[in-house]
């Protein structure tokens, strides 16, 4: 076994700290995040250097790198910032399945664009807030005489909503089956109403609405009937990225928490003097600690290939419940300041609430690695 | 022992909380995205008699006792946490040294219209360099002439920007570390005093936080608490004491919503094909909220009964506080956990409840100072 980054695995990941130090700068991350805007122009900079898609092959305009080096630069960004950075992860939502599955025209067409970050691609599955099944979605995709797709129904909580160009949309066709489509925002019949939400302001969820939106052949994604292996897929990787968005905005929590810890002073001391706060900032890097590991373990081996269902859920459950509970104690070493919007902390705890659903609820994860470990035998009340 | 609200308090809970769903309820949600506070209420609460609920008859006030008190903030803290904390601050911290330690002429002149809804009330103790450790202010109120001239900044002012009159801590002598504070009434008219800016916060949006200058602030003598310099944060004791069982009742009352919240959701949402309220592992969870619940409404009113009684310690208000702001953040934690992506919407009151419910380990002591203080009790 070998616990080591390799040197360019750490040189990806110090270039991904100091781009971040450099560009999000904590005033205009206080500012998006009220107004709930995307980071524009600091996206735009971060595809020029290479951040985006970096483990898409050479000739699409990645660096032929692994899922792995992403998430360490998703993780380098959430680091400085939780909202930026994860603005940032989000932008390439659903490339996997043009990955795997995808033509190479398509791979040209939608990926190519999102390196150079003048495109943004969003995913659009789930058709209620609550539930996962995606089996019983209504959204079809009805195929013509003419070769086009008309889609009819409705996409619930997609993330990139009002801002990606194109939606990876998971439809059902009376013949061909489950299918997933790329379909532009811009095409005609679709409507986006935008919902207000606690944290990651800087994305914008919304509802899709597609009625009698024509798509082309050339857009439908792999083979028909595939949809839901494609999804499947999608959301192992979406994990992984969310994954590392916990990790990330969980170290950089911490590290706002020490540095105020080393420099607030309260009874004559510093906080760091006192044995409750050493304590606390102890527990949350042994916290910290675990959840890298387990994180890093669990991407090493969907980044070489051979991923671990059962380890992502154990890894899931592990990262989401150490990521709400460590920015909680850092929030709370701020006292009173960090309950005020001025302290990036303050964004940070509604940002990892909002990363904490990506990851999913403690339950869903015990019972995914029940199945495994027990076989589906639940009792039904 | 009797462990049961008597009759007359549960009449009266049910008439405060009706009052409450009919002229707070209706207004949440907008002062929550105005973030400010609705501040048309306070002459309506002042009719209903739910203002300064523990203020004496002969100044106007209900004259009621601290569980009668701790019955309306669990209520209103139901259905707002953030309008909650400024008629908290009115009826305790901005008041209580007034009544315990005010002239005979400041108690009429603030406490009677406080009682009314007239007047707004503000406490200002905290400042950018001293939360905890509030010996480590820095305000001074220089003697000069027939009054004293403060200088200084607060900071995490509840009403600060809507407050008619603030009660302010400040050195009259700053060699007397802890004992030579003094706490004086200040005016919003009174030149010198002035409002640096209004405080976003991650929760209690409707309720106005505010960072104050005292520049060169004069005000006449008559305006200090006691006679005598010093003595001023000793004055704070039975305040603070109060103020801490007073979080109990607003973390059970936030924590009461989240629970009623998450009831009728999980009776009405399938996830996978099964109702939430059939699943083993929610319904624990259900069980455990109620247990929590229990535990800390037991513990209010119990805290509550003992000071009535002139017997609560501050190591037992302390204890009420730390369990009760402690033990909420699991309710709304949970709560909103439940609720996965519909729990984020910001028009979902459930993202409010976490937001609200996790100031409770902040204020009037954060949760580490609790542990100081019982410890302290313990005689360590």
């Amino acid at each position: 076994m070998d616990f080591q980054l390799t040197d360019e695995q750490k040189d990806i990941q110090k270039a991904a700290k100091e781009f971040a130090q450099g560009e999000f700068d904590p005033d205009l991350a206080l500012e998006l995040d009220q107004a709930g805007k995307f980071p524009e122009s600091i996206w735009k900079k971060a595809a020029q250097l290479g951040f985006v898609g970096i483990h898409y092959p050479e000739e699409i305009g990645g660096q032929g790198l692994s899922l792995f080096e992403t998430l360490l630069i998703i993780e380098a960004f959430c680091t400085v910032d939780s909202g930026i950075g994860s603005a940032l992860s989000t932008v390439d939502l659903g490339s996997e399945v043009i990955l795997k599955f995808g033509s190479n025209e398509q791979k040209e067409q939608f990926l190519t664009p999102l390196t150079k970050g003048e495109r943004r691609l969003g995913i659009a599955f789930a058709e209620s807030e609550d539930s996962g099944d995606l089996t019983v979605i209504s959204t079809t995709a009805e195929r013509k005489v003419d070769g086009n797709y008309i889609i009819h129904g409705k996409k619930s909580y997609v993330i990139n909503a009002s801002l990606a160009d194109f939606f990876v949309t998971l439809c059902k066709e009376p013949k061909e089956g489950w299918i997933t489509l790329i379909v532009e925002r811009e095409k005609e019949g679709i409507e986006v109403h935008p919902v207000d939400k606690m944290g990651l302001r800087m994305i914008p969820f919304g509802d899709l609405l597609f009625k009698k939106v024509s798509v082309p052949l050339g857009n439908r994604i792999g083979r028909e009937g595939e949809g839901l292996t494609h999804v499947d897929h999608c959301y192992q990787a979406r994990a992984l990225k969310s994954v590392a968005q916990a990790l990330g905005t969980a170290q950089g929590a911490f590290d706002r928490a020490l540095q105020h810890a080393k420099q607030r002073e309260q009874f004559g001391r510093k906080l760091s003097q006192f044995q409750a706060i050493r304590h606390k900032l102890a527990d949350m890097a042994a916290s910290i600690e675990v959840a890298r590991c387990l994180a890093y373990k669990c991407a090493a081996g969907f980044g070489q290939g051979n991923g671990d269902r059962n380890f992502l859920a154990v890894t899931q459950l592990e990262v989401g419940r150490r990521l709400v509970a460590i920015v909680d104690e850092a929030l709370q070493i701020f006292g009173g300041y960090g309950y005020m919007a001025e302290q990036a902390i303050e964004h940070y705890y509604r940002d990892a609430w909002a990363i904490g659903v990506e990851l999913g609820t403690e339950e869903e994860q015990k019972d995914a690695i029940a199945e495994i470990i027990l076989g589906s035998d639940l009792a039904k009340k | 022992m009797f462990f049961e609200l008597n009759d007359e308090q549960k009449e009266f809970q049910k008439r405060v909380r009706k009052i409450y769903e009919r002229e707070v309820s209706p207004l949440v949600d907008e002062y929550e995205r105005k973030e400010a506070f609705p501040v048309q209420l306070y002459p309506i609460l002042g009719a209903e008699h739910l203002l300064c609920l523990r203020c004496p008859t002969e100044y106007g006030g209900p004259g009621l006792d601290k569980i009668s008190e701790c019955i309306t903030v669990e209520e209103l803290n139901r259905i707002c946490v953030g309008i909650g904390a400024s008629i908290m601050v009115q009826g305790g911290l901005a008041t209580d040294p007034i009544l315990h330690f005010g002239s005979e002429e400041l108690k009429l002149k603030y406490l009677s219209p406080a009682v009314r809804g007239e007047k707004i009330g503000a406490f200002a103790l905290t400042e950018p360099n001293a939360g905890s450790d509030a010996s480590g202010i820095r305000t001074t109120a220089v003697k000069q002439g027939k009054g004293y001239r403060i200088n200084g900044t607060k900071t995490f002012i509840t009403n600060g920007t809507i407050c008619d009159f603030v009660t302010v801590a400040a050195y009259t002598d700053p060699s007397k570390r802890g004992t030579g504070v003094n706490l004086f009434v200040v005016e919003r008219e009174d030149p010198g005093f002035s409002v640096i800016k209004t405080l976003k916060k991650l929760g209690n949006h409707s309720s106005d936080t505010a960072e104050l200058a005292f520049d060169d602030c004069y005000v006449p003598k008559e305006r200090m608490l006691g006679e005598q310099e010093g003595g001023g944060l000793e004055q704070l004791e039975r305040t603070l004491k109060s103020g801490r069982l007073t979080y109990g009742a607003r973390s059970t009352g936030v924590g009461q919503a989240a629970f009623e919240a998450t009831l009728s959701y999980i009776k009405s949402t399938k996830r996978d094909g099964q109702l939430l309220a059939r699943s083993q592992a929610v319904r624990f969870i259900m069980a455990e909220m109620a247990m929590y619940l229990e535990a800390m409404r037991y513990m209010t009113y119990r805290g509550a009964w003992l000071f009535d009684r002139g017997l609560a310690s501050m190591k037992d208000a302390s204890i009420v506080k730390l369990f009760c702001s402690e033990s909420v953040q699991s309710i709304v934690q949970k709560a909103t956990t439940i609720q996965k992506n519909a729990g984020q919407r910001m028009d979902n009151p459930i993202q409010r409840f976490l937001r609200d419910g996790r100031l409770s380990k902040i204020p009037e002591g954060t949760s580490e100072i609790q542990h100081l203080v019982i410890a302290g009790g313990l005689g360590l």
